[in-house]
C-alpha cells in the first residue's frame, strides 16, 4: 500500500511533488500500522477444564433462599 | 491533536510557524503556496498591514488529497511576531500539532529569537502542551545575507536548540530549506498520529 501512495503525485512537478511523495508514503505506512493495531486480536482458545455436572453449583430455589436470608437478617 | 478519524476518513494536522517579527514565517508559507499545483491551490489567507507586517495570522490550507483512503489536510499558520500580539499567538497555538520555529539568523536579532522562543514555550505551556515534547523543528532563516551579518548555524543551534530537534538552514525568500523544513515537521507530526475512539464512529 505504501508503494502505491507515490503514484498519486507522479504527475505533479517540483518541490511539492517530492514533498507529496514522501508524505504520502509516510501516511500510508502510518495508516497501515494503525490498522494493524486496531485489528481485532484472535481470541485465545478456551482452557480445557474438568467437566462439571449440569446442575453443579446451581441454586435451584431462589425464592425460598431469598426469604430465608431476609428472615435470618430479622 | 492530530488524529486519524476513521469515521470521516480524514487526517488533519495543524502546523504553526512561530518566530520573531520579520524572521520569514509568512515568506515560508508564500513559497509553499507558490509551489502548489493549480488544482491544489486553495486560498492563502493573509492579513497584513501596509508595511507587510502580519497583522493577525496567515493561514494556508494544504489539501493533499486522498492518501490511503484518507482525505489528508495540513493547516499551516503563522503568528504575528511583534511582541504586542501576544493574545493572537496564544489563540493560533490552540490545537497545534507541530511547530516550526523560524529564527532570524542576523546577529542583531539573536535577543529577539531568544525572546520569541521563550514566548513560544510559555504559550505552549499555557495552552496545555508540553514544550519539551511537542513536535518542533528549527529553521535558521536568511542564510542568504552577507556572512558578516549572520550568526553561524552552530552558534544559533547552540543558543536556541536546547532540545536538539532537527534544524535547517533557510533562505525562504528564494525557497531554500522551506520544503525540507515542512517535510521534517510533517514527518514528526505524522509519527504521532493516533486513532482514537472515532474509529467506530
Amino acid at each position: 500500500m505504501a508503494e502505491n501512495a507515490k503514484k498519486g503525485s507522479e504527475d505533479e512537478g517540483g518541490e511539492f511533488a517530492d514533498f507529496m511523495a514522501d508524505i504520502s508514503q509516510e501516511i500510508a505506512q502510518r495508516v497501515e500500522s494503525l490498522d494493524a493495531a486496531a485489528a481485532p486480536k484472535v481470541a485465545p482458545e478456551p482452557k480445557k477444564t474438568t467437566p462439571m455436572p449440569r446442575d453443579a453449583g446451581l441454586i435451584l430455589e431462589w425464592e425460598n433462599l431469598a426469604d430465608r436470608m431476609i428472615e435470618d437478617m430479622r | 491533536m492530530s488524529v486519524v478519524n476513521y469515521g470521516t476518513r480524514e487526517i488533519t494536522c495543524k502546523i504553526v510557524y512561530y518566530g520573531p517579527g520579520r524572521s520569514g514565517k509568512t515568506t515560508n508559507l508564500q513559497h509553499i503556496y507558490s509551489q502548489l499545483p493549480e488544482e491544489r491551490k486553495g486560498k492563502m489567507v493573509s492579513l497584513a498591514t501596509d508595511t507587510d507586517r502580519t497583522l493577525f495570522f496567515d493561514f494556508l490550507p494544504l489539501d493533499l488529497g486522498t492518501i490511503s483512503g484518507f482525505a489528508t489536510r495540513f493547516q499551516l499558520y503563522t503568528v504575528p511576531g511583534q511582541v504586542y500580539y501576544a493574545a493572537t499567538r496564544k489563540l493560533v497555538l490552540q490545537g497545534v500539532d507541530g511547530v516550526v520555529f523560524v529564527a532570524d539568523s542576523q546577529k542583531r536579532q539573536l535577543p529577539e529569537n531568544i525572546e520569541s522562543l521563550q514566548d513560544l514555550h510559555a504559550n505552549l505551556a499555557d495552552e496545555g502542551f508540553d514544550p519539551r515534547t511537542i513536535p518542533l523543528v528549527m529553521q535558521y532563516n536568511k542564510r542568504d545575507l552577507p556572512a558578516g551579518e549572520i550568526s553561524s548555524i552552530e552558534e544559533l543551534d547552540e543558543t536556541l536548540n536546547f532540545r536538539g530537534v532537527p534544524y535547517f538552514a533557510g533562505s525562504a525568500i528564494s525557497g531554500g530549506g522551506v520544503f525540507e523544513t515542512l517535510r521534517s515537521i510533517a514527518s514528526m507530526v505524522l509519527s504521532r498520529l493516533s486513532a482514537p475512539a472515532a474509529k467506530d464512529a
